[in-house]
């Protein structure tokens, strides 16, 4: 059984991420698919946290009834590292694109008559 | 203050990368000296995203500016400079802090060090005149010369010196692209990388509350150790 805190703790996240990704899908930052996909995600994840025994039917539906909870979570954590690895890529090549566009940005032009 | 904007013959191109340097970038460029041995000193600043009028400030000054958009970092704008001074064509650039930790007097002996060595690069070495250097800093050096070491094989007495000198030759040859602060340990890299000649030469450093203020704190020195490991793990 999760611990009353834990169910906290994901509602309160599940709000935060499903309302931060509602006011971007309304100020034309976000399209409509991406905010679906963030609002389901996280509906999945209250789900969970909220009856977690669905884990169990879900696995003994699919025939991995002996995996567990343990490994759910396990591949779980396996595959955060994974998307936080893919951010960090991305992040990293998006930086530098920004960094030599606005490089080029400050070299283009007449800054050796700008004295 | 009246300098030449086109190269006269030989040419020294002095590169400060500034963020929000305001109050003090006129004072150091004041004291460029604008000729070494005959040579032309051309003061370049990168105002790297400031919105205190730093550029505007130095350009009154009699410096060239370059101006980022949006605050890139002192990696980044210590290479957007070197382009600069490429274009200028300068013959020797150096590099040195906007925040007045370095004393600009010092210049002609760096140039100097290069010129008649002959070297390709001089580093500008606190740890080898440490006087008035706080305790914390100098442990700090030490420990980031450590770790410069073991990320680009090189020992060097002061590896986060901002204050250098290099030939046009040897800076064509270097391939920098650090954005942050790890950009004096992959400037020492590249020495070892290009078997460049350098020498380390002893400068001493100013610590006015301001400097201290303005210079690089714990955090920041996380995200160098950070960066310069990210680098290693990318090579591996």
């Amino acid at each position: 059984m999760f611990p009353i805190f834990v169910k906290i703790f994901s509602l309160v996240l599940a709000a935060i991420a499903i309302s931060k990704s509602y006011v971007d899908f309304r100020a034309r930052t976000e399209s409509l698919q991406m905010f679906l996909l963030w609002t389901l995600t996280w509906a999945a994840v209250v789900i969970v946290a909220l009856f977690p025994t669905i884990v169990d039917f879900i696995l003994a539906y699919s025939g991995s009834g002996q995996a567990g909870l343990g490994t759910v979570f396990g591949m779980g954590l396996v595959f955060l590292l994974f998307v936080v690895y893919r951010i960090y890529v991305k992040l990293e090549r998006v930086e530098q694109n920004l960094t030599k566009t606005i490089q080029e940005l400050a070299l283009k032009g007449n800054w050796l008559e700008k004295r | 203050m009246s300098r030449p904007t086109q190269p006269v013959e030989r040419t020294v191109a002095v590169i400060m990368p500034a963020h929000n340097e305001a109050s003090v970038i006129s004072g150091v460029i004041s004291h460029i000296p604008s000729t070494i041995d005959g040579m032309a000193v051309i003061p370049i600043v990168v105002d790297d995203g400031s919105d205190d009028g730093t550029g505007d400030a130095a350009r009154d000054s009699g410096a060239l500016v370059v101006r980022h958009l949006t605050n890139l970092g002192v990696g980044a704008a210590t290479i957007t400079g070197c382009r600069a001074a490429e274009e200028l064509r300068a013959d020797i650039i150096v590099t040195m802090d906007a925040d007045g930790q370095h004393d600009p007097g010092e210049i002609s002996s760096l140039v100097r060090c290069l010129v008649e060595g002959p070297f390709d690069a001089v580093i500008g070495s606190r740890i080898l005149a440490p006087h008035g250097m706080p305790l914390s800093r100098f442990g700090a050096n030490l420990l980031l010369n450590a770790i410069t070491f073991a990320v680009y094989g090189k020992v060097v007495s002061d590896s986060q010196s901002g204050f250098k000198a290099v030939s046009r030759e040897a800076l064509g040859r270097m391939k920098l692209n650090a954005s942050g602060y790890e950009i004096c340990s992959e400037f020492i890299g590249e020495i070892h990388r290009n078997g460049l000649r350098y020498k380390s030469l002893p400068v001493k450093a100013v610590y006015s509350r301001y400097s201290q203020r303005k210079g690089q704190h714990f955090l920041n020195g996380v995200n160098l150790i950070l960066g310069m490991l990210m680098r290693l793990v990318r090579r591996v």
